[in-house]
């Protein structure tokens, strides 16, 4: 069933169009027009929006996809070319983060498998039919379970009418389900939660309605369960004038460095803190609720002197942050990420659940009733289970899908050994993975771009997905290979489809008129049964009966494997944009590397890529270094998403996979290996690009003046002044709100055609992107973030260089950069002070089908041409056209750019400075606005808002 | 005679120079005024006889930036019935039969397509006649280029109806 | 006042060195031109892959071939210099020199011209820098420097032309030599008119000039010696006419060195923060070996010729000359590279090293040069006969 059909089936008529054919656009070429044109209008200049999901990672937030009709392979068809969130989602509001802004770099990946593959007798894979898949699934069923062996389904996290398919699906078919298997499955924290609370789950955390954030470990802003919805929290709760934020942490993450206060601790440390906290609180008059006595008196009291000498804290800090906590109208604490998955990460996750209910958060902002469904994905100790069982040759067909098992845990487990005792295994995925290697029967998924379905990222939300392109290979969605093995076991001819199974699911859910907002929309929201939520006393004193809270702080150099705000867990490194845009901590692009801190670096004589061999025990890692500051000294850090080979410990009561490798020793090997570090220097000298600097400070104060008494700025000078007509297009960053997700970077590559050179292009220093993020070091304890793009300068110094007028200043305050007349001088990029213009060094065009993605209201540059921001220049003409249409001028907000519309914290502003009631006029003439090197006289039309103190203490 | 060789040499080295870039730049960009189409379709016949309106089959051309071309069930909403026993029309059925769109030649183009982003819309709205641009298109027998879309004629007629001549018009 | 006789031997010997060509000549011409050839392949290859087979990069958008083109802007000046200039001031020494200094003009220029073509991203566009009128109706760009850049050129180029006419030479002499000091105070103008610290500095124009002198001057001391010694034209070029240049090569020396003191001085007297930076970073960072060889080379080996006896040893000339030809090319490099590696934005710094490609062109710039003129040598007399006669005579 086509998109059409389904949806006349919902009864939808207003809806979408899909896909025919029409043609290319040069001299004489074809031009090749519908055979039958599409029921919406969709025609170039206008392009369609489908709400649906995205797929990138557990979150599930709401993609909105931009469908462009254009041409492609002599073929005038609709294509999705850029993911966007969908506005006013409960979970990301119109944002996305950078993977989800990627996503179209896996609908369109040349490496997708393109239909059903089998082994031959040789073992080699060949191309199969569905059918002969089906069939030959279906009587390996049969016969393990003659030889009386276990069918097993395998997969990852699943929500929504697919999770009860499955459930139907292994119910008929006599197959056991296994526990849903995500690396970040948050086992420590969930199993707290069910000794404290019963409740087995992940909990939404209501960060906006907090005046006080205490966050241990958990990089809420980065990969933490839901990021982007904490991140748009964030930019909500930061608002508030009194919001305090302390952030401890034993590595060094972006998140800790958007708090208020980070504090380092000594690795494996937090116990104490949280011991003493939760002391603390429930001696004070202003918890909520006293904990029990029994369990008061079996949780360690130590004293601020001791926990100050364990962890690390000072003294001073110390009771800053208690008495933070205590003044606090709504605290909130979160721990998790690298605090929750170590040895001591249940203890510290329980701590957590006990202040929580003793402060009465439950109540308010951790939400348990729209928690993040959780429920069904298992842990490290199911994985351990079935290796059991599949050394014991007790399983008979195994399904994987969408998962990546022997990647991911390959150094714990020789899951491909293992493997090779099932009697059959099947796979189903959309790339050829290494699991998929070792799968007898691989049957390609269909991206979710493609299919139907829907999700339910959290308790009360359901989301749909919905197709934006047909299948572009003979691919199949989950639910449709199992029903299609349910048919051929039971001999059925004809039955429902997914899709019908879809529709059913959802009349019967929401009736069908929501069905038909549900798919408008993008998402519904259900209401759900509020929980009351008591500590269970009873289990948490047998559960603290038999824990030991001594904990060995670490002395020793660790080594720390975070998550990855670029590959999650490693899952989006398939996808070249994420490898092409920096991490923004590091600015490191292609490669691995540990990041070494920088006294431990100086002590050792290392720099930048010199490679350092990391031992524990018997194994040895090599890796290239990049020299961290603000790093505790023995710490060392490196990504989860990009290594894969590192074999930790396993808590034996939650399953949870350590994310530390104790008593390690590093040597410096002495080779140095390229690795591709984007940033320059760290270190930014006081030259007026931080907001903290003191020149920033003054030039902002004198430039505010110059504003508020609207004295005229004319000076003298050899060329008049431009005049702007109408429009002078302006934009403000709020440095406070901006958490350096890089979102902004990756919707830039993709609205704006950028190419992606790859790692060789990228360690000469050619890197494209238009907008940057700058991190540097300030005072040795604290990194600094600040967004660089180009500045669209009234006095552009790019400007007048150019011999041919490919840069000039247009009547709306735009640099403009015509492509077309650029001979590439470079003279305009050398003369830049800000650095933002990019050169063409060669033909960068995207292999196919990956070119499928291109915008078509924008050119895709050439070799030897000059690149840079435009202000999004094809979103604000649209604007103005439209404007046009209806005699007006553009209004306030009407023009949105691709990095303002994903900024999940909605720092960016964009708008018209002449309009003196624009919202970007007003935030420019707060007294918080400077702009960078403004000493230079370029007149910048970005204003940046100066930060906040903070402080961030090592 | 010995003296006057270096003018030569210098002058024969930039004038060789010159020539080589004048032939390739003429040879770059070559195609025919009357591409031959698939179809003998006459918009003589469609317009001037029949007196079909040209939005009649480009029917976005007032709201996008293509004209736009008539799919090929606009064509058959006529020509199931109309001229049938036309060899000319039989080729159109057998196109909508095998359910395959009709590969036309393109007339018009920039020779900087990918650096071009005119819109149809906008001068339709200003209320510019077809033709201004493509000719007594109602006269074609076969449809003819009556002029290169060369951005010296765009910019002269912007200038003279006082239309923005700034480069992001037209060049994104 | 000489006989006929030495009219008859001069013509005798300066024209011999157009009849014999020696097989050493021919390995000479064959190796420049296959260079050239080289060259010539490396820029069409440059052009059908992109510029990025060079080795610049984002802030370093200008490395060798612009240091190429200034080098030999400068060359291609004072050979105008040595022959206008001198023949205005009546300096009898220049006759020796002016045949060789004219042919080096010419071809220096037409070395010059082709590299802006060849640094230009897209070279087949580079006539859209020339104000031709175009049915496009857009025009060049008169506040950039590169267009003052093209017109400098190209009036250099067209002089050439008319520069045989005697009875034109005074006048031309007189004309020339503020052009060549205007021209050559617009190609330093492609820097001192940005803002970019080390470049952006108001002694830029003498600062160029003078060292476009002294750079010309040391080429043709490389030039001259060896073709003075194969043509054995000792009588014609003396010791005395080396001493004289090879004090104008001492006065040009000591005016650079004062411009390098004064860069400094400047950069920390004013305080400026980005410039005295970028000072500290030319001294003391990635590229310092190039700029303490540039130091020794142009300031350091030419005070040697205070020594009168230093002046007229011919060998040692000649090895002065190379070394100052090294330094006045890495003065333009350093110069260059050193401001674009590390300008305002600490993000965007970044080190350039050049490919293979680029010294290849580069080799093949020089290449091009010396065949033209091994060629100049067989096809037209060295010397200037009717000056040297003229000299003679009076």
């Amino acid at each position: 069933m086509d998109r059409r059909d389904f949806l006349k089936f919902l009864g939808i008529s207003s809806g979408t169009a899909m896909i025919s054919s029409c043609g290319v656009d040069k001299a004489n070429e074809k031009i090749i027009p519908y055979l039958i044109p599409p029921e919406q209008d969709v025609y170039p200049g206008k392009p369609v929006f489908y709400n649906t999901t995205c797929t990138e990672c557990p979150a599930n937030c709401g993609l909105s996809a931009r469908v462009n009709e254009k041409v492609y392979d002599e073929v005038r068809g609709l294509f999705p070319t850029k993911a966007e969130g969908v506005k006013g989602h409960p979970i990301n509001n119109g944002a996305l983060c950078p993977r989800g802004q990627a996503s179209l770099f896996r609908l369109y990946h040349p490496k997708r498998i393109q239909r059903p593959m089998m082994r031959d007798n040789d073992g080699n894979f060949r191309v199969a039919t569905w059918q002969e898949a089906y069939a030959y699934v279906t009587t390996e069923l049969q016969a393990a379970k003659e030889e009386k062996k276990d069918n097993l389904y395998f997969s990852g996290r699943t929500t929504g009418t697919l999770a009860g398919l499955i459930g139907r699906f292994c119910e008929e078919m006599g197959i056991e389900r296994l526990p849903e298997f995500e690396i970040f499955s948050h086992a420590n924290l969930r199993k707290a939660n069910e000794i404290v609370f019963n409740q087995p789950e992940v909990p939404h955390y209501h960060i906006k309605d907090a005046d006080f954030l205490l966050t241990i470990g958990a990089d809420i802003l980065e990969t933490f369960v839901s990021p982007v919805s904490n991140a748009a929290q964030y930019g909500e709760a930061v608002k508030n004038e009194n919001f305090t934020w302390y952030h401890l942490e034993p590595n060094l993450s972006m998140t800790g460095l958007k708090a208020t206060t980070r504090l380092a601790v000594n690795p494996h440390s937090e116990i104490y803190f949280l011991a003493y906290l939760l002391h603390a609180l429930s001696r004070s008059d202003i918890r909520k609720r006293r904990p029990s006595w029994a369990i008061m008196n079996m949780v360690p009291d130590p004293s601020a002197e001791e926990v100050s000498q364990k962890t690390g804290i000072s003294a001073e800090n110390l009771e800053h942050l208690v008495s933070a906590f205590f003044i606090a109208k709504r605290p909130l604490i979160i721990t998790g990420g690298v605090s929750t998955a170590q040895p001591g990460g249940l203890e510290a996750a329980l701590l957590t659940a006990l202040i929580q209910a003793a402060m009465g958060m439950n109540d308010t902002v951790v939400d348990f009733a729209h928690s993040q469904n959780y429920e069904k994905v298992g842990s490290m100790l199911d994985v351990q289970e079935l290796l059991e069982r599949l050394r014991n040759k007790a399983v008979g067909v195994i399904f994987i899908s969408r998962s990546n098992p022997v990647d991911d845990i390959s150094a714990n487990f020789n899951f491909v050994e293992e493997l090779k005792n099932a009697r059959l295994r099947v796979g189903m995925s959309d790339f050829m993975s290494a699991s998929m290697q070792e799968c007898d029967v691989v049957l390609p998924l269909s991206h979710s771009l493609e299919s139907w379905g829907d999700a339910a990222p959290r308790k009360g939300i359901r989301n749909v997905i919905q197709p934006a392109i047909e299948p572009q290979y003979d691919t199949r969605t989950e639910g449709d290979v199992l029903l299609e093995i349910m048919r051929t076991a039971s001999g059925q001819k004809q039955g429902p489809d997914y899709n019908q199974y879809l529709i059913e699911q959802w009349h019967s859910l929401y009736g069908e008129s929501e069905t038909v907002s549900l798919i408008e929309n993008g998402y519904i929201e259900e209401p759900v049964s509020p929980l009351s939520i008591a500590v269970d006393t009873r289990s948490v004193e047998s559960y603290l009966k038999n824990t030991d809270f001594s904990r060995e702080v670490a002395a020793q150099p660790v080594l720390i494997i975070t998550p990855s705000i670029r590959t999650y867990d490693g899952r989006s490194k398939v996808l070249p944009l994420l490898n092409e845009i920096p991490d923004p901590l590091t600015t490191v692009t292609y490669g691995e590397w540990v990041s070494v801190s920088a006294v431990a670096a100086k002590k050792m004589g290392l720099k930048d890529r010199d490679e350092i061999q990391i031992s524990v025990e018997n194994e040895n890692l090599n890796y290239p270094v990049k020299v961290q500051n603000v790093l505790p000294e023995n710490v060392y850090m490196v990504q989860r998403g990009l290594i894969y080979a590192i074999k930790t410990d396993i808590d034996s009561r939650s399953g949870e996979a350590s994310w530390y490798l104790d008593n390690i020793s590093a040597t410096k090997t002495g080779a140095v290996i390229p690795l591709p570090i984007l940033s320059g220097s760290m270190h930014e000298e006081g030259r007026g690009i931080l907001s903290s600097h003191e020149s920033v400070v003054e030039h902002s104060e004198h430039y505010n003046e110059k504003l508020k008494e609207e004295v005229d700025v004319e000076e003298e000078r050899i060329y008049p002044k431009h005049p702007h007509k109408n429009y002078r297009w302006g934009m403000t960053i709020n440095q406070d709100s901006c958490i350096n997700c890089a979102a902004c970077v990756a919707a830039c590559y993709v609205e704006n055609n950028i190419p992606v050179v790859g790692q060789k292009e990228q360690l000469q220093g050619r890197e494209m992107s238009w907008i940057r993020i700058e991190p540097f070091v300030r005072d040795d304890r604290d990194i600094e973030f600040t967004l660089m793009l180009c500045q669209q300068c009234d006095n552009a110094p790019c400007e007048p260089v150019c011999p041919v007028y490919a840069t000039y200043h247009n009547p709306e305050g735009l640099n403009v950069q015509v492509y077309n007349r650029c001979v590439g001088t470079r003279y305009c990029s050398n003369n830049c002070p800000y650095k933002v213009r990019r050169f063409n060094w060669f033909d960068h065009r995207l292999p196919k089908p990956w070119d499928k993605m291109y915008n078509p209201a924008l050119s895709v540059r050439g070799r030897g041409i000059m690149e840079k921001c435009t202000f999004c220049v094809q979103r604000i003409r649209a604007a103005e056209d439209m404007a046009k249409d209806e005699d007006r001028l553009v209004r306030d907000g009407e023009v949105v750019t691709a990095c303002q519309e994903t900024c999940p914290t909605k720092a960016i502003t964009f708008g018209n400075l002449m309009d003196d009631s624009s919202r970007v006029s007003q935030i420019a003439r707060s007294d918080e606005a400077y702009r960078v090197l403004e000493e230079l006289g370029t007149e910048p039309a970005i204003h940046y808002l100066r930060k906040k103190e903070r402080k961030s203490e090592a | 005679m010995k003296r006057r060789i270096m003018p030569l040499v210098l002058s024969a080295y930039f004038v060789l120079f010159i020539i080589f870039v004048v032939l390739l730049a003429y040879f770059w960009n070559r195609d025919s005024k009357t591409p031959v189409q698939p179809i003998n379709f006459s918009h003589q016949i469609h317009v001037s006889k029949v007196g079909l309106q040209c939005t009649f089959c480009h029917d976005k051309v007032d709201k996008s930036t293509f004209a736009g071309i008539p799919p090929v069930q606009k064509c058959m909403s006529c020509h199931k019935n109309v001229k049938t026993e036309s060899p000319e029309i039989q080729k159109l059925t057998r196109y909508w039969e095998e359910k395959k769109p009709v590969p036309w030649k393109r007339v018009y183009s920039f020779k900087i397509q990918n650096y071009v982003y005119f819109s149809h819309k906008r001068h339709i709205k200003a209320g510019l006649d077809c033709s201004k641009c493509h000719g007594e298109v109602k006269l074609m027998p076969q449809m003819k280029r009556v002029r290169q879309l060369e951005m010296g004629w765009c910019v002269s007629c912007h200038k003279a109806n006082m239309a923005p001549t700034d480069c992001v018009t037209c060049h994104k | 006042m000489r006989s006929i006789d030495y009219n008859e031997q001069l013509e005798h010997e300066v024209l011999a060195a157009l009849r014999k060509p020696n097989p050493w000549y021919w390995v000479a011409l064959v190796i420049c031109a296959l260079l050239f050839g080289m060259g010539l392949t490396l820029w069409i290859y440059q052009m059908l892959k992109g510029m990025g087979v060079a080795g610049l990069n984002n802030p370093v958008g200008w490395g060798v071939y612009i240091t190429d083109f200034v080098f030999w802007v400068g060359i291609a000046h004072s050979g105008t210099l040595i022959s206008a200039v001198l023949f205005l001031f009546r300096a009898k020494f220049r006759n020796a020199f002016n045949r060789s200094a004219e042919a080096m003009t010419i071809f220096a220029v037409m070395t010059a011209g082709l590299f802006p073509l060849i640094h230009l991203g897209r070279s087949w566009f580079f006539y859209w820098l020339f104000p031709y009128p175009n049915q496009r109706e857009i025009w060049v760009n008169f506040k950039s420097p590169l267009i003052w850049d093209v017109f400098s050129l190209g009036w250099v180029g067209s002089l050439r032309q008319w520069w045989h006419y005697n009875r034109l030479y005074i006048f031309l002499a007189a004309f020339a030599t503020p052009l060549v000091i205007s021209v050559h105070s617009v190609v330093s103008w492609d820097f001192a008119m940005s803002i970019i610290p080390g470049w952006h500095t108001t002694i830029f124009a003498p600062y160029f000039v003078a060292g476009a002198i002294f750079s010309g001057t040391a080429m043709v001391l490389t030039l001259v010696i060896p073709m003075r010694k194969i043509f054995r034209l000792e009588q014609y070029i003396t010791l005395n006419h080396f001493e004289k240049i090879s004090q104008v090569l001492l006065f040009t020396s000591l005016i650079v060195t004062y411009s390098y003191i004064v860069e400094f001085a400047l950069a920390f007297y004013g305080d400026h923060q980005f410039e005295a930076a970028h000072f500290t970073y030319r001294l003391l960072g990635d590229y310092q070996p190039f700029y303490i060889t540039m130091l020794i080379c142009n300031s350091l080996i030419p005070l040697t010729l205070f020594f009168r006896k230093l002046r007229r040893s011919i060998v040692y000339l000649f090895i002065l000359s190379i070394f100052v030809n090294i330094g006045m090319w890495l003065e333009r490099f350093v110069i260059i590279v050193t401001s674009l590696a590390k300008d305002f934005d600490p993000y965007s710094w970044g080190l350039y090293t050049p490919t293979m490609v680029e010294v290849g062109i580069t080799v093949g710039s020089f290449a091009m040069f010396f065949m033209f003129f091994l060629i100049f040598a067989k096809v037209l007399p060295v010397l200037s006969i009717t000056e040297l006669k003229e000299e003679a005579s009076e």
